[in-house]
């Protein structure tokens, strides 16, 4: 066990690796501003609100940033290129072991990258950390198929409330890619805990978030590291009614579930006018990656 | 009463699909882009057997009136299982479907802890530790002090546990009833 010191310098080496890696590879780094005029409009994700005084009792709202991703994109649409930031960011009414309110991200983004060879740069991102157990890389249809014997992408709402059922769990969800997640928790996440390293993509265009959309799958992507998700990326939406079209969703989606709503963030929407280049970007929670580095 | 998903612990017991339960292990999962779960391995103080569950968090089970009672067994009829609680002097019986591994460990007298339900018994631990004395074994070897070997011995519940060479006929020997392993004599 190696002491605080110790630990502190590990930590030191592994975003100094994480730099040098980006440096070598012309990934820019970037700093964009945390405090944002508008909330997250993720739907299981809560912004924190701040009171921010710009003269005497003259003060206004604004939302810390749950991720970098809008304000990177809105520099991949005025032509930065390959860029990568290692930040803080902050959600609101998280709790568990492995959550919490603030936490270290690293995000990025590479131009002209599919979500495949995006896939490949990040196990090579492995390798360099030391992380050089095998990696496997699997379709959301397919680890559902081999370990549950579920057609997830061709089950509807009711085949998801009987297979609920079956398994003896409350089938009383009103979304359905939110049963397909409780399935995936309960009976794909387990199995996982065995594995290394695993990259699972093409998730049900359901729960596309901000990932393009190909026939029933979303070309989105989540990496787990013994069955701990550590990333989540995206071949990325481009125009800016795209992205419009789903934070509508998304906030629809808010509002049935009684959560609280922003206003949209017409500047990015605007900044995106003319859209993005074709780009996979993903968001690396660098805090649980430290720890599965050890383990 | 009912407790909701942020109240679990180890330990805790609650209903589920009408059986009393306790749980072993509560995990709180919150995929990044989904809502958060709770993860909960659970032990059927009935059939004793694991099972697990995920629910939403905000989710609530109903609470299980368990209580765990330190009681003296009395006595067995061949069919039940007589138990005393000795604060009220109050007597339960099990059934030997009951029973489980305490069977093997119990001698008259014994305190144990019986597990009851809706004030109905339904399980007992015995000790971790008990005393009991070897009916039954092979001769063991003249000066094996040492312990090296090991042969089986049967206690007198019916129990065979592995004991040292030297161990005869009439010693009075402690067993850990969590691994049913010797652990020296008495």
């Amino acid at each position: 066990m190696p002491n605080f010191k110790e630990k502190l310098i590990h930590y030191q080496y592994l975003i100094r690796n994480i730099r040098d890696f980006f440096y070598s590879h012309n990934v820019v780094e970037v700093v964009t501003s945390s405090l944002l005029v508008s909330p997250t409009t993720d739907v299981y994700i809560d912004s924190i609100e701040v009171s921010v005084n710009h003269a005497l009792s003259k003060s206004s709202k604004f939302y810390l940033h749950t991720s970098p991703e809008l304000e990177m994109k809105r520099l991949l649409s005025r032509g930065s290129g390959d860029i990568f930031q290692i930040c803080q960011v902050f959600r609101d009414n998280e709790h568990g072991r492995i959550n919490s309110n603030e936490f270290t991200m690293l995000e990025y983004y590479r131009v002209g990258f599919d979500m495949h060879q995006l896939i490949d740069e990040i196990k090579e991102l492995l390798i360099t950390l030391g992380k050089d157990d095998a990696i496997k890389k699997i379709s959301y249809a397919q680890v559902f198929s081999d370990i549950a014997k579920i057609d997830i992408l061709n089950s509807d709402f009711e085949d998801l409330k009987n297979i609920l059922e079956s398994h003896g769990l409350n089938s009383d969800y009103e979304y359905i890619e939110d049963m397909q997640m409780v399935l995936f928790v309960h009976l794909i996440e387990p199995k996982l805990k065995t594995i290394p390293v695993c990259f699972i993509y093409d998730f049900p265009k359901q729960q596309a978030a901000l990932a393009q959309i190909d026939g029933l799958v979303a070309h989105r992507f989540e990496m787990y590291i013994k069955g701990t998700e550590i990333a989540n990326g995206y071949q990325e939406i481009q125009t800016s009614k795209e992205y419009r079209d789903r934070f509508e969703i998304e906030l629809d989606k808010r509002k049935s579930l009684s959560k609280s709503i922003g206003s949209l963030d017409e500047d990015f929407l605007d900044d995106l006018e003319d859209g993005l280049p074709p780009c996979s970007g993903v968001a690396i929670g660098i805090d649980r990656l430290f720890t599965s580095l050890s383990l | 009463m009912n407790y909701s998903t942020s109240q679990f612990k180890n330990g805790l017991k609650l209903m589920l699909d009408g059986n009393p339960c306790s749980i072993v292990n509560n995990e709180i999962v919150k995929p990044g882009k989904g809502q958060a779960f709770n993860r909960v391995k659970f032990k059927d103080l009935i059939t004793g057997k694991t099972l697990e569950k995920t629910f939403k968090s905000g989710e609530s089970l109903e609470a299980a009136d368990v209580m765990e009672l330190e009681m003296q067994y009395l006595y067995s009829d061949g069919e039940k299982w007589h138990f005393m609680d000795p604060a009220s002097f109050e007597q339960f019986d099990l059934g030997e479907e009951s029973m489980g591994a305490a069977l093997n460990y119990l001698v008259e007298q014994d305190n144990c802890i019986v597990t009851l339900w809706n004030n109905n018994p339904i399980s007992v631990s015995p000790p971790n530790h008990v005393t009991l004395e070897v009916i039954d074994t092979d001769p063991g070897l003249k000066g094996d002090t040492a312990g090296t070997g090991g042969k089986p011995a049967t206690l007198n519940t019916g129990v065979v546990v592995q004991v040292p060479l030297f161990v005869a006929i009439g010693d009075r020997v402690k067993v850990d009833t969590r691994t049913n392993e010797y652990t020296g004599r008495a």
